[in-house]
């Protein structure tokens, strides 16, 4: 099965530590379980310097084209992230649009960030922001709020709200929003809720992500491969929905 | 490979409907993970009453009581191998000087390294202070931190660097190629295969274990051979040789009776 994982890193952050963070290390972990394609943005650009941290994506992605596809970070504090937005786009390998509100203390649903949905939207590409439950910048509710904006837009909640008690709320999110997708990445999320997931809104609207290189690649995986899902509720997860989006 | 998960909780949660609310239950999820054994710590000691805790009668399954120090805890220290501390949960403290002998807390983890019983505490049980007094040696018994949590590498990276009896268990470093990055550094001696479970994922670690990056005699310590070799250990009443006795029955007790060798 050509597994893709829709939300990884490369690179290190600041608050913990990361002992490699390369491309390499990253493919040598996805060769190692079976993943064909990571969708990845750099943490340098999800940090403090996106303009930096997209130039070391774009170096990465043409290293490994086909192997790696990239996520252009969207500055909203950046006075030419819109123009930015549109070179990096063009890119080979550049498949979509990665927000973090929480980093860039911004509402998902604000002005700040509607340039970033109408390019992905004229371009026809996914975006995908961290979404957490309980957030004043991430939580479910705003990506129900933001999603009808952009009806023909995909838009993938990362870690399907983080939390154990906000999976209910990003399954209502997504009720509400048929252009939402639900990403599985998270340290909480368990094999068992993502059988309720799947339960509550149909693996169509689910896709596997592992959040490497902050996290494992393989205990994610692990969650969507060892749970209780039919086989074709898993390759759909893995592999369909994602494949769908890109 | 046997394949033992030495951090789960037996019992039904507060807060969610899970599948080990009863043996049966957690014994069906260790057959469809292919784990061999667990050592549990019933939910009722965690959330409930540590006093009055339903004996585990399971084969496959050695209950790890929960203890607590001082005259309203658990009473004197019983006759296991394994044992847990919840220091933040059941509102007690680790001693702030060892040599305090009339400290509960510094009491009970010197008989605890008298008798070498191998404790478990959880990262998210210790303040400050108690990782520093969990650090101190001599005296200690041989500790398992579980649930350390992949942002605390650097801190913990610390710690096991200075302290050859602290070793980690596998629930939650789930950071990029952390298992790994423990077992080149410290020794796979060191690293315990445990889920946390069902607080935190089974899947994904057990996942993981089948496709580590380290030669198959580090994985298989780090599945099972550790753990064992802790028991091994474990002196006093609780030696190796009675292992297999059934007492069930209190939060002492302990059933085990060894298990069944899983494929892959």
């Amino acid at each position: 099965m050509n597994v893709i994982d829709a939300h990884a890193h490369l690179g290190r952050w600041f608050n913990f530590a990361i002992p490699d963070g390369s491309a390499e290390s990253l493919l040598a972990v996805m060769d190692r379980c079976g993943v064909a394609q990571a969708c990845v943005s750099h943490l340098l650009a999800v940090g403090p310097d996106a303009r930096a941290g997209n130039a070391l994506l774009v170096a990465d992605l043409a290293r490994y084209p086909g192997r790696l596809l990239g996520y252009a970070v969207y500055q909203p504090h950046d006075p030419e992230a819109g123009a930015r937005l549109r070179d990096l786009l063009d890119v080979p390998g550049m498949a979509g649009v990665k927000l973090h509100p929480d980093v860039h203390e911004a509402e998902l649903d604000a002005p700040a960030y509607a340039e970033a949905f109408e390019i992905a939207a004229e371009r026809g590409v996914p975006v995908l922001s961290h979404g957490q439950y309980g957030s004043p910048w991430s939580d479910p509710a705003r990506f129900a709020a933001v999603g009808p904006r952009y009806p023909a837009l995909p838009v993938l909640m990362g870690h399907a709200g983080l939390w154990p008690e906000g999976f209910a709320a990003a399954a209502r999110a997504a009720a509400a929003a048929p252009n939402l997708v639900l990403e599985t990445c998270g340290s909480r999320m368990t094999a068992r809720h993502l059988v309720r997931l799947v339960r509550e809104v149909g693996a169509e609207r689910i896709a596997f992500g592992s959040d490497a290189v902050f996290l494992d690649l393989r205990v994610g995986l692990g969650r969507v491969r060892l749970a209780e899902l039919s086989e074709a509720d898993r390759a759909q997860i893995l592999y369909g929905t994602m494949k769908g989006l890109l | 490979m046997r394949v033992v998960d030495v951090n789960r909780i037996l019992g039904p949660v507060p807060h969610d409907d899970v599948p080990g609310r009863d043996a049966a239950g957690l014994r069906g999820e260790l057959d469809r993970l292919r784990i061999d054994e667990a050592w549990v710590v019933h939910s009722h000691a965690v959330y409930g009453d540590p006093l009055t805790v339903p004996p585990v009668e399971e084969d496959r399954l050695l209950a790890v009581p929960a203890v607590i120090p001082g005259p309203l805890g658990t009473g004197e220290l019983p006759p296991v191998p394994v044992v847990r501390l919840y220091p933040a949960a059941h509102r007690f403290s680790l001693g702030d000087d060892g040599s305090d002998h009339h400290d509960d807390g510094a009491r009970l983890l010197r008989l605890l390294g008298e008798r070498r019983t191998v404790t478990l505490v959880d990262w998210e049980q210790l303040d400050a202070a108690g990782r520093r007094r969990l650090s101190r040696r001599p005296g200690m018994p041989p500790l398992v931190l579980t649930g350390t949590g992949y942002r605390s590498l650097r801190e913990l990276a610390g710690l096991l660097a200075r302290c050859e009896h602290l070793h980690v268990d596998t629930s939650t470093l789930c950071g990029h190629r952390q298992v790994e990055w423990a077992a080149e550094r410290f020794g796979a001696h060191r690293v315990l295969f445990g889920t946390g479970s069902p607080l935190t994922d089974d899947a994904g670690p057990r996942f993981q274990l089948d496709h580590l990056d380290l030669p198959a005699a580090d994985v298989a310590r780090i599945a099972a051979g550790n753990a064992d070799r802790l028991l091994r250990e474990a002196g006093g009443a609780h030696a190796a040789g009675e292992r297999g006795s059934r007492t069930g029955g209190s939060p002492t007790g302990r059933s085990r009776t060894g298990g069944r060798e899983a494929g892959g």
